[in-house]
C-alpha cells in the first residue's frame, strides 16, 4: 500500500519536473510571477483600474464633460449611498435629497442643505447621457443612478461635473496617452536599438553616443520645451495626440538601450551562429531567432516604462502645457486639486490623486514582479 | 600618471561631445518655434504704430545675423554658450546670462543640497537595511521607495505648506524674505536663504532619497552575499567594521556613478516644485519662458545649463571614481 503511494508521489514529481523542463518561457514567467504576493495584488488592482477605465462610460453615472454637469450641486461634497437614517432602514440604498439656497438669510452665498426626510433611492441601469463604449458601441444605460436628481460618489467640482465620472474617464485617457507614447517610443527604440545592437562596431558607438547625450537632458524641461510648440488654439483631441507623440519621441533612449543590450548578448549566442551557418538570411535570423528570444524581456521593459509616461503626462498637464480642462486626464484632475481653497474646503478633489498613486504603484509593482519573474536566475538567488 | 591624464582628457572630450550633441538638439528646438527674433522685434514696432514691410523684416534678420545658414548660427551659439554667453532674449530684451545670473547658481545649489541630503539619508539606512534580515524593515523601505516615485512631489509640497500655514501661521513660499530679496549677498541674506530653502531641498530630495535607498540597498545586498565578506567574517571581523570595510567599499562605485542620474531626476522636479513654492529661481524662469511667454532663447539656455551641470557631475564622478577606486585606477594605469 505504502509502496503504491510513494510511486504515485514519484510519478507526480516526475511529471511536474517534466512540465518544468518542457514549459514555454511564458509559462515559466507566469509560474514565477504567481509566487510574488505583492506583484499579484498589484496586478489585480491594475486589472480593476484598467477595466474600470475601459468601461468608464458605462460605469460612470454621468458624462464627464460639461454636458453631464449638475448645476445645482457645484463644489458638492461626496454622497454615499446608505441603508439607514433616522426614519428607519430600507433594503434599497438611498441618498438624501439636497436643496440649495441663496438669499439674505445665507448672506447671498449658495448654501447646500441636506433634507434628511426626503430619500432618493439608488437605481440600477437607469437611462442617462448617451455615450459610445470603446468609441463605437452606442449606449445610454449606466450602471447606477438615482431616481431623481444626481448622485455624486466623489462629489463635484466647481462646474458641477461629477468627479467619480471624471476619474474613471481620466484613468482611460492617461492609459491611452501612455500606450500611444510607449508604442511610439518602442518603435523608435526597436529601430535605433536594433540597428545599434545588430551591427555593432562604429555604428553602435555613434548611436550610443547620441542616445546617451539625449538621455542626459532632463526629461521634464525637455517635454516642456517641445510642448510649448503646440499652437494654443489646438482642439482637445489634437492636443491629446501631440502630447502622446511628444512623450514617445522623448522616451525612446532608455528603451533603445535595453533593446541594444539584449541584442548584443543574444547576437553572440551559438544558436545564432548555427542559424547563420545554415545559410539563414539576416531578416530570418532577426525574425525567427532573435526577436522571440527576448520578447518577454521587452514586454517587461514596456511595463516598467509605462508609469513614467503617465507621470510625465501628469507633470505636463499639471504645469499647464499638457492636456486641458474639457479632457479628463489624471494630470488635469491633479491640477485642480492644488489650490489652497480646495485643500481647505473641498478635500474631495483629492480622490483622483489616490487613483493616480494606485495606478502608478500598481504598474511599478507589476513591472518589478515581471522583471524578477523574467530573470531565470532570480530563483537561485532567493 | 600619464595614463591617468589621458583618461581624464578622454573623459573631458566625451563630455564636451555630449554637450555639443545636446546643444544641437536644444538649438534645433529653438529654431523650430514659429517666428524668429526679427519678426518679434518688428511686430512690437508695429504695435507702436510704425508700419513695417517684408523688406524691413529681412533687413532686421540681416542685422541680427539670422539670414546665415543654420549650421553657422549653431556653431556661433555653441561657442558662445561654452563661454557662458547666451545672447539676448528677444521677448524680455535683456541679456540672458545677466537675467539668469545668480538664479541659476541658486537653483543648482538647492538641487545639489537635495542630492547630498538624499545620500546622507540613503547610505546608512540602505546599508543597515541590506544587512538586517528584518522583513518588516525591508518591506516598509520598499513601500517608501515606491511612494517616492508615485507620490507626486507637488502633493507633498502642498501638504507641508498647508500644514505650516494652518498650524504655524507661516507661509513657506519663496526663497527670501522681502527685505533680502534684492539685497546684495551677505551672511544675513545667506541665513535667510537657509531658513526658506529647507522646504524645496526636502521636497526635491524626497523622491531622490527613495530611489537612492533602493539602489544602495540592492547593491549592498548583492555584495553582502559574496564570499569575501564571509571570509572576512570568518577571520573575526564583525559589526560595523565588517560592513564598512568590505561590502560598502565595493558598492561605492555604482553608487557614485548613479549620482548624475539622480541629479537628472531632481532637475525634473525643479520646475514643478518652483511653481508651487512660488520660487524665483531658474525652474520658475523655465516655466515662465515656456508656459507663458514662449521665450525659446531663455528656455534653451536653461535646458543647456541644466544638462551641462549633469554632464559636469558625471565627469567629476568618473574622475573621482578613478582616484578612489583601486580597481578603476589599476585598469587605467596599466
Amino acid at each position: 500500500m505504502t509502496d503504491r503511494v510513494e510511486t504515485t508521489v514519484e510519478v507526480e514529481a516526475q511529471r511536474s519536473k517534466e512540465a518544468y523542463f518542457t514549459a514555454s518561457q511564458r509559462q515559466l514567467i507566469w509560474a514565477r510571477f504567481k509566487k510574488q504576493r505583492a506583484a499579484m495584488v498589484a496586478a489585480a488592482v491594475l486589472v480593476v483600474l484598467i477595466v474600470s477605465g475601459i468601461f468608464a462610460p458605462f460605469l460612470s453615472p454621468y458624462d464627464p464633460t460639461i454636458a453631464g454637469r449638475n448645476k445645482d450641486y457645484t463644489n458638492g461634497a461626496p454622497q454615499f449611498p446608505k441603508f439607514c437614517d433616522k426614519n428607519g432602514c430600507s433594503l434599497r440604498p438611498f441618498i438624501h435629497a439636497v436643496e440649495r439656497e441663496r438669499s439674505l438669510k445665507t448672506n447671498f452665498r449658495w448654501v447646500t442643505t441636506v433634507n434628511e426626510d426626503e430619500r432618493n433611492y439608488v437605481t440600477i441601469l437607469p437611462k442617462g447621457d448617451d455615450y459610445r463604449l470603446f468609441g463605437f458601441v452606442p449606449g445610454n444605460r449606466h450602471l447606477f443612478g438615482v431616481q431623481e436628481g444626481k448622485i455624486h460618489l466623489f462629489g463635484t467640482d466647481e462646474d458641477g461635473q461629477d468627479i467619480f465620472s471624471r476619474t474613471l474617464h481620466a484613468i482611460w485617457t492617461s492609459l491611452q496617452v501612455g500606450m500611444i507614447g510607449v508604442f511610439i517610443a518602442f518603435v523608435l527604440a526597436l529601430i535605433i536599438g536594433g540597428v545599434s545592437g545588430y551591427y555593432g562596431g562604429w555604428i553602435d558607438g555613434v548611436i550610443q553616443m547620441i542616445t546617451d547625450a539625449v538621455r542626459t537632458v532632463p526629461a521634464i524641461p525637455l517635454f516642456m520645451a517641445v510642448a510649448a510648440f503646440m499652437p494654443p488654439e489646438l482642439s482637445a483631441e489634437a492636443r491629446f495626440f501631440y502630447i502622446s507623440i511628444i512623450l514617445g519621441f522623448i522616451g525612446w533612449p532608455t528603451l533603445a538601450r535595453r533593446v541594444r543590450t539584449h541584442l548584443l548578448t543574444e547576437r553572440n549566442q551559438e544558436y545564432v551562429l548555427a542559424a547563420q551557418l545554415c545559410g539563414a538570411s539576416s531578416a530570418h535570423v532577426i525574425r525567427r531567432h532573435l526577436l522571440p528570444s527576448f520578447t518577454s524581456y521587452i514586454i517587461v521593459d514596456l511595463v516598467i516604462s509605462f508609469p513614467y509616461m503617465v507621470l510625465s503626462e501628469t507633470a505636463l498637464s499639471f504645469i499647464g502645457l499638457g492636456l486641458k480642462d474639457p479632457v479628463s486626464s489624471l494630470g488635469v484632475l491633479l491640477q485642480k486639486a492644488t489650490s489652497a481653497d480646495v485643500m481647505l474646503n473641498y478635500q474631495w478633489y483629492f480622490i483622483p490623486v489616490l487613483f493616480f498613486i494606485a495606478l502608478v504603484m500598481a504598474f511599478v509593482f507589476v513591472g518589478d514582479g515581471l522583471r524578477d519573474a523574467a530573470d531565470p536566475y532570480s530563483e537561485s538567488q532567493k | 600618471m600619464l595614463n591617468f591624464a589621458r583618461f581624464v582628457v578622454t573623459r573631458a572630450l566625451m563630455a564636451a561631445m555630449t554637450l555639443v550633441i545636446v546643444s544641437l538638439v536644444v538649438f534645433s528646438l529653438m529654431e523650430l518655434v514659429p517666428g524668429d527674433c526679427a519678426e518679434r522685434y518688428l511686430a512690437f514696432k508695429n504695435t507702436q504704430g510704425s508700419g513695417i514691410s517684408v523688406a524691413d523684416i529681412e533687413l532686421e534678420r540681416q542685422r541680427l545675423g539670422l539670414d546665415k545658414p543654420f549650421l553657422q548660427r549653431w556653431a556661433l551659439w555653441i561657442v558662445n554658450a561654452f563661454q557662458g554667453e547666451f545672447g539676448d532674449s528677444c521677448i524680455l530684451r535683456v541679456n540672458i546670462a545677466q537675467l539668469l545670473g545668480d538664479k541659476f547658481w541658486l537653483s543648482l545649489s538647492i538641487c545639489m543640497a537635495s542630492l547630498a541630503l538624499a545620500y546622507i539619508i540613503a547610505i546608512p539606512v540602505g546599508i543597515l537595511a541590506a544587512a538586517s534580515h528584518n522583513a518588516f524593515l525591508n518591506n516598509s523601505l520598499r513601500i517608501v521607495s515606491y511612494l517616492g516615485l508615485a507620490m507626486p512631489n507637488f502633493l507633498l509640497a502642498l501638504m507641508i505648506m498647508l500644514f505650516a500655514t494652518v498650524y504655524f501661521g507661516e507661509t513657506l513660499t519663496g526663497l527670501f524674505s522681502s527685505e533680502f530679496r534684492d539685497a546684495p549677498w551677505s551672511f544675513a541674506k545667506f541665513l535667510d536663504l537657509l531658513k526658506h530653502a529647507w522646504l524645496p531641498i526636502f521636497i526635491l530630495g524626497w523622491s531622490a532619497t527613495a530611489f537612492a535607498l533602493q539602489t544602495v540597498r540592492a547593491l549592498m545586498f548583492d555584495e553582502i552575499g559574496k564570499l569575501y565578506v564571509t571570509a572576512a567574517a570568518a577571520r573575526g571581523v564583525h559589526g560595523r567594521k565588517l560592513l564598512w570595510g568590505y561590502p560598502a567599499r565595493h558598492a561605492l562605485g555604482p553608487i557614485v556613478n548613479s549620482l548624475g542620474f539622480d541629479l537628472n531626476r531632481i532637475f525634473n522636479e525643479l520646475p514643478i516644485v518652483a511653481l508651487i513654492l512660488v520660487m524665483t529661481d531658474a525652474g520658475a524662469l523655465l516655466i515662465e519662458a515656456l508656459a507663458r511667454s514662449n521665450d525659446q532663447q531663455l528656455a534653451g539656455a536653461i535646458i543647456f545649463l541644466l544638462t551641462a551641470s549633469i554632464v559636469a557631475l558625471n565627469f567629476t564622478t568618473d574622475v573621482a571614481l578613478a582616484v578612489i577606486d583601486p580597481r578603476v585606477r589599476k585598469s587605467i594605469i596599466r
